[in-house]
């Protein structure tokens, strides 16, 4: 599965200009009715499930029931009458992505999931993806591909069994234009059916839009594929200023306490993969970085710290004394600020930064790499 | 571990580097003359860029030795990010993680299991070990040391399943890693 991606990317860009001349057929009406109705499409759900068993084995999920609970109890508001067959797995990648695969599954990354501001924000996103099942968009998306002739110089070019690669890159990469046109308007209809606040659905697009646009976004991520996104935005704000909903689900402060700690995580795992920038999107935001613990300003100060354009180790030097300031026992702000301080030649205050990093977090998985700098600090200081 | 493959197969259909060729002599240098060291008799070695060689027993997925060396400035393929001068051991790590973590959707859910100051060629740098599993359900281990000179960034690379070949294995790797030196060519 290491290349995977690379097969599934070129897959998803070779066929996106493929029409679709799919069959249409029936929604599914209820879970119990939910199943597949001819051979073909039992194929594709037993790809689904392969698919579904590289994600299991390959230890992706988020582990964290109560969340997990959560989101699937707002996709079981949107849906009732699919309760227990559409399921929501959630993923740890911070990537701005959700896909639903044919059998009913729903993958959502906590990369998502920490960027809303609201659960109506969520629901917009599940009720489009629960739709993708409901109206057997898998299954279509993979007859379409099936029946292009696209897909023999495919196959042929890649030498592998191409179902669950296809299973893939029509789940995770985006549906033809018409179906996912079909997934925003009938999973809007379902927003106003269980009452959440409409008006926030724009927001989910507008939300991302910037994302997209800061970071030249290139990556699987289902809002910028078909239709442009921008006019989904449009279209969204049309649907929503010509329905009456409810008022539900726009409660930020509670949504807040929801995702408090897949916050954190995606943060950390962000960091980790080097995408300062898209860190610097949320932690920037004052009205989300108010929604964050006390020590969150230390996430701030490393994604300048990696980030590393000019001025911005200056930057990081004052988030990490932020942090300090409103959570003084979190160890890694000293770490940090240690960092910086030995980088710009304060040795004396590296050193004594490094001493209370190592106080704090005798345990650190990291500290021979301090216990060395704070050495050079104190070497260094002395030699002067 | 499937990019290797296919990047040996490029480089041997497109004749730039020599065909693969067993180990035979204890000392192994990178085409560009930047580096050398020994790498375990028997194995075949394939150089894949006159700055990068791989080498492996019983194939490319069930062990592999890798040696890469990146100008300082030049960025990563996945996170663009780059090796600059004065970077600390614990940042170049940070890059490393990085880019690993960044290769596809199984790498990004990878647990970092050790992560140390070490020396390589008598330089500070450092030792990462990091595991994921594979599309498979098999645990796949990789070991990274690494440092960065005032021109480059250099890592010796080890990578197999955990089941039965990564102990297998390993001490032969930390060989390789105690005979790596950087020669005056390129540092």
């Amino acid at each position: 599965m290491s290349g995977w991606r690379r097969v599934v990317l070129p897959a998803a860009a070779l066929l996106a200009g493929v029409a679709v001349a799919a069959t249409r057929v029936a929604p599914f009406t209820s879970g119990s009715a939910a199943a597949p109705a001819s051979e073909a499409e039992r194929r594709v759900w037993s790809q689904a499930e392969e698919l579904n068993g590289v994600m299991v084995r390959g230890n992706v999920a988020y582990p964290d029931p109560q969340l997990a609970a959560y989101v699937q109890g707002v996709m079981d508001r949107l849906f009732p009458e699919f309760k227990g067959v559409i399921r929501v797995t959630l993923l740890k990648s911070p990537q701005l992505n959700a896909f639903a695969v044919p059998d009913g599954r729903i993958y959502v990354n906590i990369g998502l999931l920490a960027r809303f501001q609201n659960e109506a924000q969520l629901a917009t996103v599940l009720a489009h993806e629960g739709t993708h099942f409901t109206h057997r968009h898998g299954y279509l998306g993979q007859q379409s591909l099936k029946d292009s002739a696209a897909l023999a110089t495919f196959g042929g070019m890649l030498g592998v069994p191409i179902l669950p690669q296809l299973i893939a890159a029509t789940s995770m990469f985006g549906f033809s234009r018409e179906l996912e046109t079909e997934a925003d308007q009938v999973g809007f209809q379902r927003l106003v059916q269980a009452g959440y606040d409409v008006r926030e659905a724009p927001r989910v697009f507008e939300h991302l839009l910037r994302e997209v646009k800061s970071e030249n976004i290139q990556e699987p991520y289902f809002f910028a594929t078909h239709p442009k996104l921008k006019e989904r935005i449009d279209n969204m704000a049309r649907l929503s200023s010509q329905a009456v909903g409810g008022g539900d689900g726009n409660d930020r402060s509670a949504y807040a306490r929801t995702v408090r700690q897949a916050r954190l995580d995606n943060l950390e795992n962000m960091l980790s993969m080097g995408r300062a920038k898209q860190a610097l999107l949320m932690l920037e935001d004052t009205e989300h970085a108010a929604e964050l613990p006390p020590h969150a300003a230390y996430y701030l100060g490393e994604a300048y710290r990696l980030r590393g354009e000019p001025g911005d180790l200056d930057k990081a030097e004052a988030a990490y004394r932020k942090a300090i300031e409103a959570a003084a026992d979190f160890a890694p702000s000293y770490r940090s600020l240690g960092l910086v301080l030995l980088k710009t030649k304060r040795h004396p205050e590296a050193a004594a930064s490094f001493e209370r990093y190592l106080a704090l977090a005798p345990e650190a998985k990291d500290r021979k790499y301090v216990e060395n700098y704070l050495r050079a600090a104190k070497q260094q200081g002395e030699a002067r | 571990m499937r990019r290797l493959v296919v990047v040996l197969i490029c480089v041997i259909v497109s004749g730039c580097v020599p065909m693969p060729a067993r180990v035979d002599t204890p000392r192994t240098e990178a085409l560009d003359k930047s580096y050398a060291l020994e790498l375990p008799l028997g194995w075949i070695r394939q150089y894949t860029q006159e700055k990068n060689l791989i080498a492996s027993r019983d194939g490319f997925l069930l062990q592999a030795i890798g040696v890469m060396r990146r100008p300082l400035k030049q960025a990563f393929v996945r996170t663009k990010k780059a090796a600059t001068p004065g970077m600390l051991p614990s940042e170049l790590a940070e890059l490393e993680i990085a880019e690993l973590k960044s290769r596809d959707e199984l790498t990004a859910a990878l647990t970092v299991l050790e992560n140390e100051p070490a020396a390589l060629s008598g330089k500070e740098g450092f030792r990462l070990k990091v595991a994921y599993n594979n599309a498979r359900g098999l645990e796949i281990n990789e070991v990274v040391y690494g440092l960065a000179d005032e021109s480059a960034m250099y890592r010796v690379i080890y990578r197999a399943p955990k089941l039965h070949y990564f102990d297998r294995h390993y001490p032969d790797f930390e060989r390789t890693v105690q005979s790596f030196t950087l020669t005056k060519g390129k540092s």
